[in-house]
């Protein structure tokens, strides 16, 4: 037993010190949760600063639970999430099992998969709500124009222009309104985290046995089953940790939607408690909570489902 | 069903020639061991067979009908890999039953064929476990099964055993040739070890570079080699081979005698030497003897009981009726 205490006296800085770094801000969080803390107020004072004597017991979570955008912020924020990872893993294995094969040039086209990574979040929101799916400059938008003239030309052609006739004008869709903003989102950020996804499956696919692929071939496998039964198998541990990585990261999204559509329809739970914290510090703590609360849900109910699923 | 043509069978990769053009028939029913050094393209041969690799030109007739460009999943051979390759996400039956659900047979017979397979393989209580629970010999046992349920027209074995401690080998190699016995389908068994090669094989090919050196059976080759590679390649303890004066007495350039045809004297004999190492295996000793002009150290295989030491002087008296005799093209002198 004793030479068990050394090792754990000189392991006990660090687990205090992480301890430390993870437990204060959470308490301090449920700590102003539970108190009235404000910024600004003229009318009381005393509220601004953060006292034991203001204490609210669960009043600020009974007013964020009554706001407005509460259950709009928790759809999108489920919603937001759940879109990018089935993106990102789809477009990442299909992308990744592509670029497995040996062909010229692979190298290049490794690293250019992989640069929308660097790419920053707010810049890639700018670029890609303003260069591409603006409905007038955007590239989008220029489509839809060049697709309109292309009909409108064919019209007058002789022998198909009844059938182009019978083509309505498209109208580009404007990603700023508050329907679309969260598609525009999950746009950007599928295009951004792809990559990482296609980086881990590729490792991941490196390390595959070949013998049993080619025992699969002698079995009477086509490539179909060969992925089904060998790669996807394979893949299930990467993309647990696709998945529980992205879904960490893609919860507290801010910047792609404060670009997009300043929040307009299209709230999630982190810019829910921006807005809150221009002021109310007390209920954007108790919004904090909640995202705590439902971060958890989500890692446990996604790894239940990947792992069932593909670990049979 | 399972007979197995070679013609004039061909493979590079790329510019280097693995396997020079080669004929090789192998009848149905019959146990074939390749046997070579390593790099000897034994593998590579058992892969253009199986189709996992495509001959550079030349012909494989399976059956007779020419298999040359019908895909590995239609030749009906099944093959075991010396990594055994199980498929490590699936149960033990499920990966006995992997090539009946490709085949899409009913569920029953599936199960038919996995029960019975399981139970000649001593598989029964495994059957729910993951490859990665199992130890080798059993894992190899479940390539075997694998093998097995799909009653192929030949079995494909690459090293099958290398991965296996010494024991497990002894029985697995027991257990591969009572199988033959049983099935008696045709088995072609790819292996570096010629005592694996002479204690299963019906018919022993022995390549080197990718050239047949010699087909024969075991006894076969261990009494008329055709060339000192076969010579000194088969039989443990390797053949002496003497070249020199000792072989110009005879006649021939390099004469081959056998470690268990030299009689041991410590009186008399034709040829006179020292002791080295003495290996004692209990039914044998492995003498190692220098100073004889020709062959440094001679191996002489003697009674378990022999009484001789290091250093001692021996006189040694090959049986001459026993000496392989070489011309200086190496090749047996008849």
């Amino acid at each position: 037993m004793s030479n068990r205490k050394l090792p754990r006296l000189l392991q006990t800085p660090a687990v205090l010190l992480l301890l430390i770094w993870m437990l204060v801000p959470l308490g301090l969080t449920l700590y102003f949760s539970f108190i009235r803390y404000v910024l600004n107020s003229l009318r009381k004072p005393e509220w601004t600063t953060p006292s034991i004597s203001n204490w609210r017991g669960f009043g600020n979570y009974e007013y964020v639970l009554n706001s407005k955008d509460f259950i709009l912020a928790i759809q999108n924020s489920l919603f937001i999430v759940c879109s990018i990872l089935f993106l990102t893993v789809i477009l990442g294995i299909l992308i990744a099992v592509l670029i497995n094969k040996a062909f010229a040039g692979r190298g290049i086209v490794r690293v250019l998969l992989i640069s929308p990574f660097f790419v920053m979040p707010a810049v890639n929101a700018v670029l890609w709500i303003n260069m591409i799916l603006d409905p007038v400059l955007g590239l989008q938008g220029l489509g839809v124009q060049g697709l309109n003239g292309l009909i409108a030309s064919l019209q007058s052609a002789p022998g198909v222009g009844w059938f182009f006739s019978l083509w309505p004008q498209f109208e580009p869709i404007s990603f700023r309104a508050s329907q679309t903003s969260a598609y525009a989102v999950i746009i950007m950020v599928t295009w951004q985290w792809t990559p990482f996804a296609v980086l881990i499956f590729m490792t991941s696919l490196q390390s595959e046995d070949e013998q049993c692929k080619e025992a699969a071939i002698l079995d009477g496998a086509g490539a179909w089953s060969q992925f089904r039964f060998l790669t996807l198998p394979h893949l299930g541990r990467p993309i647990a940790i696709v998945v529980m990585i992205q879904a960490i990261f893609h919860l507290s999204l801010y910047a792609e939607i404060e670009i997009v559509s300043r929040g307009n329809g299209n709230k999630n739970l982190p810019y829910l408690i921006g807005e809150f914290a221009n002021n109310n510090i007390g209920a954007a703590s108790a919004t904090g909570i909640f995202a705590v609360i439902l971060a958890n849900i989500v890692a446990i109910f996604l790894l239940r489902m990947v792992g069932k699923t593909l670990m049979e | 069903m399972g007979s197995i043509q070679l013609k004039q069978v061909q493979k590079k990769f790329g510019e280097t020639e693995v396997i020079p053009p080669l004929d090789l028939t192998i009848e149905d029913g019959e146990f074939v061991v390749f046997v070579g050094p390593s790099g000897c393209g034994k593998s590579t041969l058992l892969r253009l067979i199986a189709g996992l690799e495509e001959t550079t030109s030349g012909t494989i007739e399976i059956d007779g009908g020419d298999a040359t460009a019908v895909p590995p999943s239609k030749r009906g051979l099944a093959m075991v890999f010396q990594s055994y390759a199980l498929y490590p996400h699936m149960s033990v039956r499920k990966n006995i039953a992997f090539p009946l659900r490709m085949a899409k047979m009913s569920q029953t017979e599936q199960n038919e064929r996995i029960e019975a397979a399981a139970s000649a393989l001593n598989l029964t209580d495994y059957l729910d476990r993951r490859p990665g629970q199992l130890s080798g010999g059993q894992r190899q046992r479940v390539a075997i099964g694998r093998a097995i349920v799909r009653e192929p027209s030949a079995f494909l074995f690459d090293e099958p055993l290398s991965n296996l401690d010494a024991a497990l080998r002894v029985g697995m190699r027991m257990e591969i040739s009572e199988l033959h016995k049983k099935l008696a389908t045709t088995m072609v068994y790819v292996t570096h070890d010629q005592v694996e090669a002479m204690t299963m094989a019906d018919k022993i090919v022995v390549l080197q570079a990718g050239v047949i050196e010699q087909v024969g059976s075991p006894l076969e080759l261990y009494h008329t080699p055709r060339n000192l590679f076969v010579a000194g390649f088969i039989g443990s303890p390797k053949m002496n081979l003497i070249a020199g004066s000792e072989a110009e007495k005879l006649g021939a350039h390099t004469i081959g005698v056998r470690p268990e045809h030299i009689d041991v004297s410590k009186t008399e004999g034709q040829w006179k030497g020292t002791v080295g190492v003495a290996e004692h295996l209990g039914s044998d000793t492995f003498i190692h003897i220098h100073g004889i002009e020709g062959c440094d150290p001679l191996t002489v295989r003697a009674a378990g009981d022999v009484d001789v030491k290091y250093g001692d002087t021996v006189y040694l008296t090959p049986n001459a009726a026993l000496i392989h005799k070489f011309g200086p093209d190496g090749l047996r002198m008849s």
